[in-house]
């Protein structure tokens, strides 16, 4: 291959932030020896848009429409966090109808952004058909959250001391309905992911993330729980009704026996905290206990209870793709926050894709990047450094490179 | 084993598509063409998915119900709402408008709501059927 | 891996025991949710600056801590750093947020890295450098995280004094219509 030596531009063209399936931009830089990388640098900070800026000039009902935009993705856990943070300043007590209802709308979530995810991967291997089929199986989940909520992705139904819209009795049969097709559906998907010899060979032993690692690193979510960590809002903290329920730490122990922190691991993960979702739902509406779905229906009232309080407060929630952090500080003079503070859960994963990365080959970057789900995922320019010489790589040429692979291990 | 999908693909062959072909089976090479076969009855439309209960569309605006009060402003994330002091009434601009309803729970006469309409794109931002007053 | 569960004021009283008036303010806060009343257990303490990478230190021999992130505050004459650790994290319903604060004088912001500690602290330390105007020491990597390149270096955007980023923002719908 001919390569002449170009200068590194740092001129990135984002490829539309705003989209449903969300793949917003990250710059790494890779050194090379051979097929082999030797070195990984990441930069990010492509798509920062200065939303806790923004938020410190609203009130904070609007800063919950703001906090749902963040990301497509997990729109419902930031607005989440953000109530969280608020009621803990300020303390208001959420009626325990709310807490069980916050519960089935996040868990639903969870189970949208696992199944995206898995059409994602599969599609970084080569498997389109994977790819149609998950969708295929997350349109169904979709149309559920706009029977519930009104709307397929922002779902706008989060408030400060409870939730916006009841789930009543005659919506129940159907919710049963769709658990019913999702439960027939997983052994399918169990069958076709960990069953399949490609899958195997392509996710074996790449990308391994060891436990010290993960610990030292502070990584989040199921990336770290592949590696064996039992790293848990859910079962660590009680809030919403995570408590009153019948939940435990999953690893990937439970079904193969032994923990490797692969990219095969991760796949494990997340397909049996979408049974772990399907089976919390259904515990949630035959323990719902019947009441105000708001502590304080009256919206001014509200208001001006949040501008007279003085407090700060840490809200913590469990995203699709780990541990979700908002910190609020109220003063009691104006209405909008004094200081907010949002962390994403990929932030926290970013920094183990340095021992995930190296020794590993360039067409393995799609495959072990896009496992640890990352919510600003496939770079729009990779810039390969090669034995002094530098040239640069898309997109579509870098996911080349894998389905290439693939072919080749299939011979 | 290497064909796990094989039974999937052949039954999908045997199956209806999915999609729902709105608004027409084919891209109609012109357009405007096609919308104005349309008004004369000579195209058909076929009709998008029905929406469920609760949708949240264009909203509709009750103008005798409405005191002036001015709570809807407070909590507009997008500041899509202008007050008119003259008849102390409201103007919604939908072309900043994010649908999320919050309008309609803190109005206190209920003269908002969300209906199911969601055909609403345009190119000009503050055209007719975008403002509602 | 936890072997032993903690309890907040086992916590409080370990490390008041080595540091005694270093540690000022400290405030245990316990919520109640669901039906079964659980409780979540927070910490809030004030820590001096001159012992505070002793302090993270020793925190680090009792259990190692996960740091989930550390926001920051501009009070008027000085900045607030707030380091939030999780401990206990794979106890059923027994975690404890502990929030560490630190305050420097804007006159001489300057605080210890911990990322030789915890090194998953890198990204957040060097956050904090960039939009407070805080200074590291020792830190391997001080390039910018996330404010981009057109943005000069004196302003820093979460200040509420004059080096605010107030002069870099215009109103959209003011602009266009």
């Amino acid at each position: 291959m001919n390569q002449k030596a170009t200068t590194k531009t740092t001129y990135h063209i984002p490829i539309g932030p705003i989209h449903p399936a969300l793949k917003e931009p990250v710059y790494f830089e890779f050194e090379l020896a051979g097929e082999r990388i030797v070195d990984v640098n990441v930069k990010l900070g492509h798509v920062h848009r200065g939303i806790e800026w923004a938020g410190m000039r609203r009130n904070p009902i609007q800063v919950l429409y703001l906090a749902e935009r963040i990301c497509g993705i997990c729109s419902y856990c930031h607005p989440a966090a953000f109530a969280l943070a608020v009621e803990a300043a300020a303390d208001i007590q959420v009626p325990e109808r709310a807490e069980y209802l916050r519960v089935i709308q996040g868990e639903l979530e969870r189970i949208c952004s696992h199944m995206l995810w898995a059409g994602v991967a599969a599609h970084e291997i080569g498997f389109d058909t994977v790819l149609y089929l998950t969708w295929q199986i997350r349109e169904r989940a979709l149309d559920l959250t706009e029977y519930l909520t009104g709307n397929r992705v922002t779902k706008a139904i989060m408030m400060i001391g409870g939730i916006r819209r009841d789930i009543t009795n005659d919506m129940l049969p159907r919710i049963k309905k769709d658990m019913l097709y999702f439960k027939d559906n997983f052994e399918k998907l169990r069958h076709v992911f960990l069953d399949d010899k490609t899958v195997k060979m392509r996710s074996q032993g790449a990308g391994i993330l060891t436990k010290d690692d993960a610990i030292k690193l502070c990584a989040v979510g199921p990336t770290t729980r592949a590696s064996g960590v039992k790293k848990d809002v859910r079962v660590g903290e009680s809030y919403f009704a995570y408590g009153d329920l019948d939940m435990k730490c999953i690893t990937p122990k439970d079904l193969t026996g032994t923990v490797n922190g692969d990219v095969y691991d991760r796949i494990i993960q997340r397909l049996l905290e979408v049974k772990q979702a399907i089976e919390l739902i259904e515990e949630c509406i035959d323990k719902m206990p019947s009441g105000d779905i708001v502590a304080e229906p009256k919206i001014p009232k509200l208001l001006s209870q949040l501008k007279k309080t003085n407090g700060e407060g840490v809200g913590r929630h469990e995203a699709p793709r780990g541990e979700v952090i908002h910190y609020v500080k109220l003063d009691g003079k104006s209405e909008c926050p004094y200081t907010w503070k949002v962390r994403a859960p990929t932030y926290n994963n970013i920094l183990p894709w340095i021992p995930m990365l190296m020794g590993e080959q360039i067409a393995d970057i799609p495959i072990v990047a896009a496992s640890t789900d990352p919510c600003m995922s496939c770079t729009n320019r990779v810039a390969v450094v090669s034995s002094g010489r530098k040239y640069e790589l898309t997109k579509e040429q870098l996911h080349n490179l894998s389905i290439e692979k693939t072919r080749r291990l299939m011979k | 084993m290497r064909f796990s999908m094989l039974p999937s693909v052949f039954a999908q062959m045997f199956k209806k598509p999915w999609t729902n072909k709105f608004p027409a089976k084919y891209t109609p090479s012109n357009t405007t063409q096609f919308l104005k076969d349309v008004s004369e009855g000579k195209a058909e439309i076929i009709p998008p998915v029905q929406t469920p209960n609760g949708f949240r569309g264009k909203i509709k605006y009750d103008k005798e119900k409405c005191i002036g009060c001015k709570l809807c402003l407070k909590v507009c994330p997008c500041e899509a709402i202008e007050f008119k002091p003259k008849e102390k009434k409201i103007k919604i601009y939908l072309a900043r408008c994010c649908f999320c309803s919050q309008c309609n729970d803190i109005c206190p006469t209920n003269c908002l709501s969300m209906s199911d309409e969601f055909l609403l794109a345009g190119a000009d931002p503050y055209s007719k059927d975008l403002i509602v007053e | 891996m936890t072997k032993k569960k903690l309890t907040p004021e086992e916590v409080v009283k370990y490390l008041k025991d080595e540091f005694k008036t270093k540690i000022k303010d400290v405030k245990i806060v316990k919520r109640k949710s669901g039906s079964k009343k659980n409780e979540s257990k927070y910490i809030w303490m004030k820590v001096d600056k001159s012992v505070f990478k002793q302090a993270i230190k020793h925190l680090c021999k009792l259990q190692f801590p996960h740091l989930a992130v550390a926001s920051g505050n501009d009070l008027d004459k000085t900045i607030e750093l707030i380091y939030h650790f999780t401990l206990n994290y794979d106890q059923r319903l027994d975690e404890i947020v502990l929030n560490i604060s630190v305050e420097l004088p804007k006159s001489d912001p300057t605080i210890d890295t911990i990322s030789d500690i915890i090194p998953g602290a890198l990204i957040t330390e060097r956050e904090k450098m960039e939009m407070l105007g805080v200074k590291i020491d020792g830190i391997p990597d001080d390039r910018r995280v996330f404010v981009p390149e057109d943005i000069p270096v004196g302003v820093y955007p979460w200040r509420k004094d004059k080096t605010g980023p107030d002069k870099f923002y215009k109103n959209l719908h003011e602009v266009k219509k």
